[in-house]
């Protein structure tokens, strides 16, 4: 008896200090010192990439080697992070006070960086340098409710919608007029699937928040204290997408699609419609030669008049020990020489003010590839990010059960949205 | 002579049981020795305990403490005494990630204890070629969940070589990846055509401790083959069987990587094929992730698989009795 | 001391006796048919564990320019090439990342397999205060469930200073708690009187455990070893928190980098695969024999 409550004892101690320790992820803000990033810029620099250096080490080693010539007391450490697995060991890191100094971020994972005092306010730190980035993709790094900015923003990029002419074809549609508005994508979806016998489907996946946004449904409230994705619009939206599912012109397998399932069965050729990017077109060629030969690229369809944008940046750890070298090492990998430098070895777009207007964004030589880069270019000039930072994946997935659930007809589209407006507000208030 | 001293040592050591089993019991009647061998134990027993200990028992201590606290991955949290298990109580999803996990163990553990040993036995003996045979079987395990997701949504898809080998032969596609009943029971078929090879291996280390003179004995007493399975094979590696029972029933339970490859990282249309430990990552994961009520999570998940251990057990211990 | 090698010899004789036993026939008669149905069933369960794979091996052969995406699906490459092997190695370290893989995975079997035998003896053979209660730590650590410890093991190795290092890799899985159990289930099986006779000769506890205990259990040890390889081989997510520096990720961590962030190439993908694949199909090919000690043996040989 005597040992039980001693053992019992020791547990309770256990779990009280590892109550402690465990959340202690570094007092948010204050370690390290002040948010200035004026100095000497000298020390080690640790720049972790998102899955770059198979495919760009030599870039990137340019890169760095230029730096340090500039530079010549500090040196980078670069480290490369694969695909799969990044938000886990960002956390990891940021609860083990491991962060290097120098982060490849989204704007997703910004937020909750800087909301734990661990991403450097750089309107503070390097506000000097806003002029030189477009301002839609320096503000995408802003967070509601936090003042500031937390990010460089890097490259960008944004997709045109890929569609099939010979299934357009097969199914009476004229295959040199893809539909421009929704309306004429939703008229053409069904005529699709009843044509083909429901065989084969204009699109692959359900509607994500961008595509909500795209529509033009007001996502969040103006303090961004509250979703709003249930007013009449998102209702209509939805609507729309469950009467495309039951006429088939949505794929079977939609309402469990990602990006990568949603493109492969574009590759195959059972799916009419798919956004991408202008990367996509070289894998169309190797992976699926048939389908290379009746490629047609249009443009995403929206009813706002802005195309949504995709956003990289780079965010500088607040608990840095060589801030100012950090902050100095962050510029010049987004400046407007590297990124276009970055822009030449792959096709994404440069967030620096001007870098749209080169030549390079601009004059088209009759390939299909300087096409869907002059166009993407143009329409960057005016794209908006769409996705909140405040939507956790958490969020996401709420929402895509709530869709799933109308597309199905199980719940009514107004009723799910509803259900799914308030958990997701629930969740933001929770956190 | 061989065979008398071999039957008895299996009449001495009795039915194994595994692992709270009465049977395994050190030398009856040598109660002088204990006292002398207090330490050795511990000392055998020492590196184990310190890695369980440090790397499991330590940390998941504080999974518990993390329970009663709303915290999240970068922030700490503040005690909220039981509200996670509250919220946890009225979350539809948890019930459906239940209902699940719970289908999952009855529609998987059965074949897992039953399968393996026939191909085990199947491939036990000793004939040309048989090499290839057990290494090609064990693929399966060895292939990383990723790869074996990819290449099973590649074969279940509408357009994939099952519905292509079902229209050949004129029966219509059938939507595998776009029912949720079709896609829990798609998942389950790949984790029992996964688990085969690695129960296999189990039952085989068990299967060369048969005596094969027990088999003979009853050869010339002119049993057949079933007759022998069954009365030699199955109570010889009963407790073994009862181990892969209690594993694959954890296992099962646990089920994670399936389910998600093959039904998407939402669970299925509308979160319908979600598991409870699916629901623990969808959670507590990322740099937002709930990690209070992720731990509340986790805590169901570890009570439920004790019981099902226990009941697992028990069942077995019943049938000694 | 003679006395103990002596008794091991009957306990093999008892035991794994398959191997030392004079061949003995079968029944003649009904035994000849038996083997071409084993081999239709072998041939059937075959076609159902590999054919699978077949296309991820068939995908890393097509060449450039094939469809992948034909509808019905082909299974043979039309222009057969080794090129995508040479292009995973030219892009990544594989080499590297394979040799790290190994060191991992060979510590990883090592300290598996004498600490979960040490362990399961202890819980199987020794009668002592606290067994119970050192079998419920081993049941209990089991069912702990991973994902939710994953941060806290992390937060453990930072305090250790072992983060960014392979032995920070292998040390949380070093001795599995499902293990301990097999081994234990294993020891408990195997017949009393030889260590009992061992004991009475005067056989230390260490001394029954090595010399008669283990040599008993080879086929459980197997088991192990396999397991543990196997499970340090296919890790993903804990050797990509613990690890930073690309010189040391692990063969699956590494092979990841395949997965391009602007474009993905299906066949340089598969055959990482399958270069990840084979080590595991060889090391099981080596050791299958362990397995086969018993009854079957030797009974077509002769």
């Amino acid at each position: 008896m005597r040992r039980l409550s001693r053992r019992a004892a020791a547990a309770t101690a256990v779990l009280i200090t590892s109550a402690l320790s465990l959340t202690g992820c570094g007092a948010p803000g204050e370690a390290g010192g002040s948010d200035s990033a004026s100095g000497k810029v000298e020390g080690q620099v640790t720049f972790q990439t998102w899955n770059l250096k198979t495919h760009f080490k030599k870039y990137f080693d340019g890169v760095i080697a230029d730096f340090e010539k500039k530079y010549p007391d500090a040196q980078v450490k670069w480290v490369d992070q694969p695909a799969e697995g990044y938000p886990e060991k960002l956390s990891a890191d940021a609860a083990g006070g491991t962060l290097p100094d120098v982060v490849n971020v989204s704007p997703d994972l910004a937020y909750p960086l800087a909301k734990a005092g661990l991403a450097l306010n750089l309107e503070k730190a390097a506000g000097k340098y806003r002029g030189e980035y477009l301002e839609a993709a320096w503000q995408s790094h802003g967070m509601p409710g936090l003042q500031g900015v937390y990010a460089f923003p890097w490259y960008l990029n944004t997709g045109p919608m890929f569609y099939n002419k010979d299934l357009f074809r097969k199914a009476g549609l004229d295959p040199d007029k893809p539909p421009t508005t929704y309306d004429q994508l939703f008229r053409d979806a069904v005529a699709m699937a009843q044509k083909s016998g429901r065989k084969i489907a204009m699109l692959a996946s359900t509607p994500s928040i961008e595509d909500f946004g795209r529509y033009g449904v007001r996502l969040m409230n103006a303090q961004g204290t509250a979703f709003t994705f249930n007013e009449p619009r998102g209702v209509d939206l939805l609507q729309h997408y469950k009467e495309l599912y039951a006429a088939g012109a949505l794929d079977s397998q939609a309402l469990t699609a990602q990006a990568e399932s949603a493109g492969r069965k574009f590759e195959q050729q059972s799916v009419a419609m798919n956004p991408g990017s202008a990367l996509d077109l070289g894998n169309f060629k190797k992976d699926a030669p048939s389908l290379y030969k009746n490629i047609g690229i249009t443009d995403a369809v929206n009813n706002t008049g802005k195309a949504n944008m995709y956003v990289q940046g780079l965010m500088v750890n607040a608990q840095s020990k060589v801030k100012p070298a950090a902050v100095t090492f962050a510029h010049f990998v987004t400046d407007r020489q590297n990124q276009m430098a970055f822009a030449k070895q792959v096709t994404i777009f440069p967030s620096t003010k001007g870098s749209l207007d080169d030549p390079y964004f601009t004059e088209e030589d009759g390939t299909d590839a300087t096409r869907v880069r002059v166009a993407s270019a143009k329409s960057l000039k005016t794209a908006v990010n769409y996705t909140p930072v405040l939507l956790s994946d958490q969020m996401k997935t709420v929402l895509r059960n709530a869709v799933a659930k109308a597309v199905q007809g199980k719940q009514s589209p107004k009723a799910a949205l509803d259900d799914a407006v308030a958990e997701c507000t629930r969740l933001l208030k929770t956190g | 002579m061989a065979r008398q001293t071999a039957l008895e040592g299996r009449r001495v050591t009795g039915p194994r049981g595994f692992p709270a089993s009465r049977t395994a019991r050190p030398f009856r009647g040598s109660r002088g020795i204990r006292r002398q061998l207090t330490v050795t134990p511990w000392l055998f027993l020492a590196p184990g305990l310190l890695i369980v200990g440090g790397f499991s028992l330590y940390p998941f201590l504080s999974t518990v403490a993390h329970s009663f606290t709303d915290a999240r991955t970068l922030t700490a949290g503040r005690f909220v005494g039981g509200a996670n298990y509250q919220e946890l109580v009225h979350d539809a999803l948890f019930w459906t990630g239940l209902r699940n996990s719970l289908l999952y163990v009855l529609g998987a553990v059965p074949l897992l204890v039953v399968l393996p040993l026939l191909l085990a036995l199947l491939v036990q003996r000793q004939i040309p070629g048989i090499a290839f045979f057990r290494a090609a079987f064990y693929t399966p395990v060895v292939a990383s969940v990723v790869v074996v997701g990819l290449v099973w949504v590649w074969l279940l898809d509408d357009r994939g070589l099952i519905n292509a080998l079902l229209e050949a032969v004129g029966f219509g596609r059938v939507g595998f990846l776009g029912d949720p009943w079709l896609l829990l029971l798609s998942a389950m078929a790949v984790t029992v055509w996964k688990g085969l090879g690695y129960y296999m291996i189990i039952y085989l280390a068990a299967l060369a401790d048969v005596p094969r003179e027990l088999h003979e004995a009853c050869a010339v007493d002119g049993a057949g083959p079933v007759r022998r399975f069954l009365t030699v094979t199955v109570p010889a590696v009963r407790s073994t069987m009862v181990l892969v029972a209690a594993l694959s029933s954890v296992n099962a339970f646990k089920v994670f990587s399936e389910v998600y490859l093959m039904a998407g990282p939402t669970g299925g249309p509308g979160g319908e094929d979600t598991t409870l430990v699916m629901l623990v990552r969808q959670v507590g994961t990322g740099l937002s992730g709930r990690v209070g009520y992720a731990s509340a999570l986790s805590v169901v998940v570890f009570v439920l698989t004790l019981g099902l251990m226990l009941l697992v057990l028990r069942a077995q211990r019943r049938e000694d009795g | 001391m003679s006395a103990v090698v002596d008794m091991r010899s009957r306990a093999e004789g008892r035991t794994g006796g398959g191997r030392r036993m004079p061949v003995r026939r079968r029944r003649p008669t009904g035994r000849r048919r038996l083997p071409t149905l084993r081999y239709l069933l072998l041939l059937a369960v075959l076609a159902l564990s590999v054919g699978p794979f077949l296309w991820q091996l068939s995908t890393s052969l097509k060449g450039p320019g094939e469809d992948l995406y034909r509808y019905p699906p082909s299974l043979v490459p039309h222009e057969v090439t080794l090129g995508n092997y040479a292009g995973v190695a030219r892009i990544i370290p594989v080499w590297d990342f394979a040799l790290n893989s190994l060191k991992v995975a060979a510590a990883n079997v090592l300290t598996n397999c004498a600490g979960a035998a040490l362990a399961g003896y202890a819980l199987a053979r020794m009668r002592f205060r606290g067994r119970r209660t050192a079998l419920l730590m081993f049941i209990t650590a089991m069912l702990v469930p991973v994902e939710s410890i994953m941060i806290a093991q992390f937060l453990t190795m930072r305090q250790l200073q072992l983060n960014n290092t392979l032995l920070g890799v292998v040390l949380p899985a070093c001795i599995g708690a499902m293990n301990v159990l097999l081994m234990r289930n294993a020891f408990a099986g195997l017949p009393y009187e030889v260590e009992e006779a061992a004991y009475v000769d005067g056989a230390t506890a260490w001394q029954r455990f090595v010399r008669i205990a283990l040599p008993s259990v080879k086929g459980t040890l197997a088991v192990v070893a396999i397991f543990a390889f196997m499970g340090a081989w296919d890790d993903f997510l804990w050797p990509l928190i613990v690890l930073s520096d690309q010189s040391k990720f692990t063969l699956t961590v590494g092979l990841n980098f395949l997965h391009g962030t602007f474009a993905d190439n299906q066949r340089l993908v598969a055959a990482g695969t399958v270069i990840a694949v084979l080590p595991l199909m060889v090391l099981f090919a080596c050791l299958q024999r362990y397995f086969f000690r018993g009854l079957g043996e030797g009974a077509v040989k002769g």
